[in-house]
């Protein structure tokens, strides 16, 4: 009990870091009576993080930082949420309980089966169905169609797609040459080029769904993650460079043709223009930044509610006004610390298939980051996707806890996929 | 193992990529905040005002002379005094922004941006209604109030202050205008299109040729030079590099010293003296007395001038008797006024005591007076003090005496755009001090346009101000 307590035991920082946080949240909502329901939800999830961590620690779940940074960070996150919208905030509690739930059940189901690597098929399948799905039922909410309403419970197809595409790609790079198709015609299938061209073929599909739900942020995310498994497990540089030049003159291409691209563009470079318009929200956000200062104004006595869609992409502004560029500091670092500790684990993992699902995931959550934290701040173009663990919305959060579990998985090192590849074959 | 070296040169780009992040939020932390803030577009300034209700002024013995009631979500700014503070509180309208006092000390005014550990704490613990900062003035509003009745309708300006501190107790420009937001935004284009100016605060942004006034700044570098003994057949007139000096009304005084000559504002002695005196001197004594320099001011101070580079003997001659291009503001004449009266230390001048937060818990800026220049010596000070009572004594300045109270002083009357043109449209100066033995108050006066000298018209105003200030203390 007393080695708990102990200041130098990494979790205790967090439960400080929850209990003054938490602290400063009800004194700001008990301007009429104490309020018992910030407390409560405060308790229960430092209580439910410490014991996540005992017991990844106690069941030798593997790296042990991993869980302690997200915790900081959904605590972070779960804290601004609530200040903002105290009903917002009930909800992501209970989209964290099942993150929890979930981060569990992916580190269990990814130790326990064994044949992930087989089912290349099923991946891209299922991730054509599900953007089908959205094109046909979706609904437009915040100006992208990129959801799906079922009895009232909705959820984001795009988010589930993200842990799909990294499977897809860990199966095709665990061994591209040994890849058979089923059909034996045309005969170039089943050549080095065709075997490409398929890889290629199926990215690309991914990104012209997410194209017409108006996803760039998604897009950029897969189309980097793509890259970066290219460059690591491709031995050639022909695939490399090609999909480098083609992506590059979509982008510019895209510019000139597409309006949302040449708009987003043109905020960026001068979101001024059009203060009262296009430009509203990024000025916003950087208003929100100016206004926190080095130390922030203190949760609870800034304005970030006048900044648009703050509680899942600007929801880092509303960081750094009340928390100040130290608190949106601290933010960027344990990303940066979780990134590391990723791509700790990718050097480790031995197995191909592993490896190149860590990957996958560690670049995942390093551009994911980048590619918010730095819109919201006018450092490259806006483009609407969520910080990871950090952002309001069940489905980011959930696809989050899956990842991490799988991550959590792989640096446990129970996870060895012997002979997969062989079997494979033989089908 | 190449794999694991390519995962590194992924991981080195991800460190890039937040290395970036990080390095551009300082940046803008540190470079683009201030503009941010300050956008017009930015709603926290609105929300805050809106949110906050604004600090109240007060004069210096508590006397509330601005602010603001909250009905419903709407706040007014009240001038219970109307005109008398228009020209130095100034205005806060939702239409046409804030002006002078209002807008220096809005930050203060509305809390915002206040740099202040012990208020960030007091606030973070404050849940009731925010409220903004008050400020204390230096002014008097009994003496502010009279200045302005003795100035009457007539365009001018009215500077008193406290020479061993700095602080101005009563600063009037007239005109003036209500500045309570209903009247004001009825008037403005009235007021915006007149002919008067009356947004002009003519104290501090005013610039007038100081005439006579300014014989004292030549009289101390004269003494300073030796010449305070030089003696002058005064003829009525002087020929000076072709131009004629001519005395008021052409009076010839005969043989005289330096002690007469300013006690009758002998223009043919003055321009000679400054002659002598040459123009490097000259440069050199205007600067002291703080002319052509920035002066760190509660509210914007139009800079005072020597506006000469190389001088004719003609441009000494007319320097010499506060003409040509010599431009000062009231306010800078009474602090000249106040450096003779102060042993020859010019004190900075100061309108606001302190700033505390509104429940008077917290100071927040206490303000101590300081010194802005030591201008000259102290007896030489002495000696100007000496003849500048002459003045109030037996010379121009008569009516500037009081029973019982010793007064120093210098009359003046200015020339201007209309001279040679229209008869008697001069400006009439006063600047003076009481009691010579430790001067307490010093009051500059002047009456635009108005084409009596100072001694009829604005020497008794300097008197009944002066009177007022010692006698009622």
């Amino acid at each position: 009990m007393l080695r708990l307590l102990n200041y130098k035991h990494p979790v205790n920082l967090l439960v400080a870091v929850d209990i003054i946080a938490f602290g400063l949240l009800c004194y700001h909502n008990s301007s009429k009576a104490f309020d018992w329901k910030t407390l409560l939800a405060g308790v229960i999830i430092s209580v439910l993080f410490c014991i996540t961590y005992l017991i990844i620690v106690k069941k030798g779940m593997g790296d042990e930082y991993l869980f302690l940074i997200v915790a900081m960070l959904s605590s972070l996150g779960f804290i601004m949420i609530y200040r903002l919208d105290n009903e917002a905030g009930f909800r992501q509690f209970i989209w964290l309980l099942l993150g929890i739930s979930l981060f569990f059940l992916s580190y269990f189901a990814f130790i326990k089966i064994k044949t992930w690597s087989k089912f290349i098929y099923f991946y891209i399948g299922a991730s054509f169905l599900l953007y089908i799905l959205t094109l046909v039922l979706g609904t437009d909410i915040g100006g992208s169609k990129n959801w799906i309403i079922v009895g009232g419970f909705r959820f984001q197809p795009s988010e589930i797609i993200k842990v799909l595409f990294i499977l897809f790609l860990a199966c095709y790079f665990k061994d591209p040459d040994s890849l058979r198709f089923p059909l034996n015609k045309p005969k170039f299938l089943n050549t080095r080029l065709g075997r490409s061209l398929f890889l290629m073929a199926a990215v690309y599909m991914n990104v012209a769904f997410l194209f017409l739900q108006g996803e760039w942020g998604t897009v950029l995310l897969f189309l980097l993650v793509f890259l970066a498994e290219v460059y690591v497990f491709d031995k050639g540089k022909v695939l490399m460079l090609v999909n480098s030049a083609a992506i590059i003159i979509c982008a510019a291409a895209g510019y000139f043709l597409v309006y949302h691209i040449k708009v987003r563009f043109d905020i960026w470079l001068n979101p001024w223009a059009d203060i009262s318009g296009k430009g509203y929200q990024i000025a916003q956000s950087l208003f929100a930044i100016a206004a926190g200062g080095f130390f922030g104004t203190g949760i609870g006595s800034g304005r970030p509610d006048l900044i648009p869609a703050v509680n899942t992409d600007f929801i880092f502004s509303a960081i750094s006004e009340e928390m100040g560029i130290f608190g949106g500091m601290a933010v960027i670092l344990l990303f940066f610390i979780l990134a590391y500790r990723g791509f700790k684990i990718v050097m480790k993992v031995e197995d191909k298939f592993n490896k190149a699902l860590a990957l996958g995931i560690a670049v995942q959550i390093g551009i994911q980051t980048f590619i918010i934290i730095g819109g919201v701040t006018k450092l490259v173009p806006l483009t609407g996707i969520t910080l990871p663990f950090i952002s309001y919305g069940g489905s980011s959060l959930v696809t989050s806890f899956i990842l991490l579990g799988l991550l959590q998985a792989l640096s446990s090192g129970k996870a060895q996929r012997s002979g997969g590849v062989d079997k494979l074959d033989r089908e | 193992m190449t794999e694991n070296k390519k995962i590194i040169h992924i991981f080195i780009f991800i460190c890039f990529l937040f290395l970036l992040l990080a390095g551009y939020l300082t940046y803008i932390q540190l470079f683009e905040s201030t503009s941010l803030s300050a956008n017009p577009y930015n709603n926290r300034n609105q929300q805050l005002e809106n949110d906050t209700l604004r600090g109240s002024i007060f004069d210096r013995n508590g006397k509330l002379l601005a602010y603001s009631k909250k009905t419903g979500d709407k706040q007014t700014r009240i001038y219970p005094f109307n005109n008398l503070y228009s020209q130095l509180i100034g205005y806060d309208s939702k239409i046409y922004g804030k002006s002078q006092l209002e807008k220096q000390y809005d930050n203060y005014l509305v809390n915002r941006n206040i740099a202040n550990p012990l208020l960030a704490i007091k606030n973070a613990f404050n849940s009731k209604e925010k409220t903004g900062n008050d400020l204390y003035l230096t002014i008097d509003n009994k003496l502010q109030t009279l200045s302005r009745q003795l100035i009457g309708n007539r365009n001018g300006a009215v500077v008193a202050m406290d020479p061993k501190t700095g602080e101005i107790l009563a600063m009037v420009s007239k005109p003036d205008f209500n500045p309570n937001s209903s009247t004001l935004e009825a008037n403005w284009q009235n007021l915006a299109e007149s002919s008067s100016h009356p947004f002009l605060p003519r104290a501090t942004q005013g610039l007038y040729n100081p005439g006579s006034t300014f014989k004292i700044v030549i009289s101390t570098a004269a003494f300073e030079n030796g010449m305070g003994t030089v003696k002058m057949n005064d003829k009525g007139s002087v020929i000076i590099d072709g131009r004629q000096i001519k005395n008021e009304g052409g009076s010839a005084y005969g043989n005289i010293d330096i002690g007469k000559a300013l006690s009758v504002s002998s223009n043919v002695y003055f321009s000679q003296i400054a002659v002598q005196l040459g123009q490097d001197r000259l440069k050199e004594i205007t600067s002291r007395f703080e002319l052509g320099k920035e002066i760190p001011f509660n509210i914007p101070l139009e800079q005072s001038s020597f506006g000469y580079r190389n001088m004719s003997k003609a441009d000494m001659a007319s320097a010499g008797i506060g003409q040509g291009k010599v431009l000062v503001t009231p306010l800078q004449m009474a602090m000249i006024t106040s450096a003779i009266a102060n042993k020859g230390n010019m004190m900075r001048p100061m309108l606001v005591n302190r700033i505390s937060t509104h429940d008077g818990l917290l100071d927040l800026k206490n303000y101590k007076s300081s010194l802005l220049a030591h201008v000259t010596d102290s007896n030489t000070a002495a000696g100007i003090k000496k003849i500048m009572q002459e003045v109030v004594d037996k010379g121009t300045g008569r009516n500037a005496a009081i029973r019982g109270i010793s007064v120093a002083g210098k009359t003046g009357t200015a020339e201007n755009e209309f001279t040679g043109i229209q008869n008697r449209k001069e400006h009439s100066w006063f600047i003076g001090f009481a009691p010579v033995e430790d001067p307490q108050i010093v009051v500059a006066v002047i009456l635009e346009y108005n084409g009596s000298s100072g001694g009829s018209v604005a020497a008794p105003i300097a008197r009944s101000i002066i009177s007022e200030y010692l006698n009622n203390r």
